[in-house]
């Protein structure tokens, strides 16, 4: 029996950069060893400028992303703002969890998904501070596409947000179909 | 067994009144006044402690609290249906937010949470309406960075109207000074300044002639002193008056260096000495 | 039914045994210290999290709040650290609102101790629990069974025996401020070099009667030199198939919010005010 956490297979990245954020994924969705889609985005917008990117068991990341629509929902209704500490509203901001919730507050990237490995590698050798967002998406970019193509559960494109003060770019790229 | 038979003791009369809920506010009407006025910088929270006898020992007597470090409240009515007030509010701030969201809640929604513990007591089998008024200020950290306050506050204001630049007018996005009125029924009102209890009357009539718009936390601690001079009964001394304030953080009561972003309590009650200082310069 | 439902836990251990590896929590295979000195405590703590043999994150932070004048160092399953000081402190701040009094140091060890052996081992949170209080410095270390202990210098984690040696060759009876926190920089450092869970910054927290002082990041002995070649591509290195921008201003294209003129029709629903 495989683990929950790589039957599906699947990798995100978060940077910062300088006065912007970026956040990918990759598109697979598989069972084992077999390709089921290679549509299947797994980043989830929850505000102007508040992205999450999940990877683990397929059904999980559904059930996960309403969940925390409906809270998000909730807040915003109850407290008549959109969810976003003030603290971190306005800065360039990303942080990673563990699946019981521990947080990792990191002041250059965040990785998860079956690529882990291969994308802490591409991450600590390409990353470097204050990248413009067009830099930044290169980085990001290139980091995502040379990890998961050494990750057979990963791959399959990619989509690519690129998060600044007043606008939000989302890019698809051209990846490997193997 | 005891739930089973257990009714609303608040019930609609014939003519839509709740009884029960008028009664409340008649035993909020005869407690001692208190009173809150806003300010540009700040609020203040102000009444009278009443000792029924001269061998009283005032000084372990408390009628304004602190909620969260940025929220104050005071009351009108009855002492011990406050001090559960206060326990819940204290609770519900943490259960209900700060475990949640890593923050204090915004005054408005730890309003809104006690004002929904006072109207459960008026629908739920067994219990009677609290029989108090409260009054709560608390002070907003608000979303909006500091450039886009003021193009915030003239959308709200339909750029009909120029606000004073300088003063945030409270609020969750904005951030700044916030003062609520919360009542037996669980309805509550913002005021810019407002008073209840006994003398409520006269002092709000005082406080329309005395507020003005721009005022400065240490003007309305003046008004308010001024005010509770029109309906006490007593002497007026740093024993027998009780202030709270909420203003600038005091980060010298933090007790904690080199904690990043951390900012020291808002609300902090004044000392005996200090309201005699204030008296002394009425 | 009265206790615990253990019926996930069954569930998870027959999994296991089928094979389905656990996942992967992030762990503060770590280095905590903690030394009494005159007038205060000092805590210690390196910076590395831990995700198997990978390091999740370089510059974590093990030192928790639990009141101004109460700190604990966290060892073991981070997010069992995290979220038990969090619970404690939030507990102990509203028991010190309504005593009127200041937290203490046994208050919040006990509150530890008796939630963590509630949950038998299973909340896998190992603390250093500091602290100065009307009654005194205290010092004790906390056990994910809830087992307590109280010594002058303690260490826990897995560097905790490298820091120990530490303690056993340097440290004496009543030492100065600046001498405990040089002792428990060593202590931790020894932890960063030797063994493998511990690693990158020195934290330290200084607990006095008067104050609490946080150094964050007070020894950097591993930091990373720049790199001499930058490896910015040039851009428009990678191939995009399709780009959208969406800007703040045009937002209302996409949800538009009208303010509705009030209807003064029928009844208010306020009853009194």
């Amino acid at each position: 029996m495989s683990s929950p956490f790589s039957i599906n297979g699947g990798a995100c990245v978060a940077m910062v950069g300088k006065d912007c954020v970026a956040i990918a994924c990759d598109l697979r969705l598989g069972l084992q060893a077999l390709t089921v889609s290679n549509n299947f985005p797994k980043i989830f917008q929850y505000g102007d400028n508040v992205f999450l990117g999940l990877t683990g068991l397929a059904t999980d990341l559904s059930t996960v992303s309403d969940l925390f629509r409906y809270k998000v929902n909730m807040y915003r209704l109850r407290e008549e703002r959109n969810i976003a500490p003030k603290t971190f509203a306005n800065l360039p901001f990303i942080c990673g969890f563990d699946s019981i919730g521990c947080i990792d507050f990191a002041a250059d990237f965040i990785v998860s998904g079956t690529a882990t490995d291969q994308l802490y590698g591409m991450c600590e050798s390409l990353w470097e501070p204050n990248l413009a967002p067009e830099d930044l998406f290169e980085t990001i970019s290139q980091a995502l596409m040379s990890a998961v193509d050494r990750d057979a559960l990963s791959g399959w494109g990619a989509y690519v947000y690129i998060i600044e003060k007043d606008k939000v770019t989302k890019r698809l790229l051209k990846g490997r179909q193997d | 067994m005891a739930d089973r038979y257990s009714f609303s003791l608040t019930t609609f009369s014939p003519s839509g009144k709740l009884v029960q809920i008028e009664y409340a506010l008649n035993a909020v009407n005869q407690g001692v006044t208190a009173l809150g006025i806003k300010a540009t910088n700040g609020i203040v929270l102000a009444t009278e402690k009443k000792s029924s006898s001269p061998l009283a020992d005032p000084s372990s007597l408390s009628k304004i609290s602190l909620i969260t470090p940025n929220i104050g409240m005071v009351y009108s009515g009855m002492g011990p249906d406050y001090r559960v007030l206060v326990d819940k509010a204290r609770k519900v701030s943490h259960t209900g937010y700060k475990r949640i969201y890593n923050e204090y809640p915004p005054t408005r929604i730890l309003v809104q949470d006690v004002a929904r513990v006072m109207q459960e007591a008026t629908q739920s089998g067994g219990v009677r309406p609290y029989g108090v008024s409260l009054l709560i200020a608390g002070w907003d950290e608000g979303i909006l960075p500091e450039g886009d306050e003021e193009k915030e506050a003239e959308e709200a204001a339909g750029g009909d109207e120029k606000k004073k630049p300088s003063g945030k007018t409270g609020g969750i996005l904005k951030g700044g000074p916030m003062l609520y009125q919360v009542d037996p029924s669980g309805s509550y009102f913002p005021w810019k300044a407002t008073a209840i209890g006994k003398s409520a009357t006269t002092a709000k009539t005082f406080l329309e002639k005395r507020y003005t718009e721009g005022l400065e936390l240490e003007d309305a601690v003046h008004i308010a002193l001024l005010t509770l001079k029109e309906t006490i009964e007593g002497e007026m001394n740093g024993e027998t008056i009780e202030i709270g304030i909420v203003g600038p953080p005091a980060d010298h009561l933090l007790g904690v260096e080199g904690v990043e972003g951390a900012r020291g309590p808002r609300f902090r009650k004044l000392t005996p000495q200090e309201i005699e200082d204030y008296l002394t310069n009425l | 039914m009265p206790g615990f439902d253990f019926s996930n836990y069954n569930r998870n251990a027959a999994l296991h045994a089928r094979g389905v590896p656990l996942p992967k929590a992030t762990s503060t295979g770590t280095t905590i210290v903690g030394c009494i000195f005159e007038g205060g405590v000092v805590i210690a703590a390196d910076t590395r999290a831990t995700s198997g043999p990978i390091v999740a994150d370089k510059n974590c932070e093990k030192l928790h709040y639990i009141s101004p004048n109460i700190w604990c160092a966290g060892a073991g399953t981070a997010a069992d650290t995290e979220f038990t000081t969090a619970l404690i402190s939030s507990q102990l701040e509203l028991h010190s609102l309504s005593t009127g009094r200041k937290p203490r140091v046994v208050t919040c060890m006990t509150m530890l101790k008796q939630h963590l052996f509630r949950y038998q081992g299973h909340i896998g949170a190992y603390l250093v629990v500091a602290g100065v209080d009307p009654t005194g410095t205290h010092l004790f270390t906390v056990h994910a069974h809830g087992s307590t202990d109280k010594l002058p210098y303690v260490t826990m984690g897995s560097g905790s025996l490298a820091a120990m040696s530490v303690f056993e060759t340097q440290w004496k009876p009543q030492l100065t401020q600046d001498e405990a926190v040089a002792l428990c920089s060593e202590a931790i450092q020894s932890g960063i070099f030797n063994d493998l869970g511990s690693g990158s910054n020195v934290d330290v927290a200084i607990i006095t009667d008067k104050k609490t002082t946080l150094k964050r990041n007070y020894i950097k002995p591993n930091e990373r030199v720049p790199k001499l070649k930058s490896y910015i591509f040039k851009r428009g290195t990678t191939a995009v198939l399709n780009e959208k921008i969406i800007r703040k201003e045009d937002l209302g294209n996409f949800v538009s919010v009208h303010e509705l003129a009030v209807e003064e029709t029928g009844d208010k629903m306020e009853v009194d005010a």
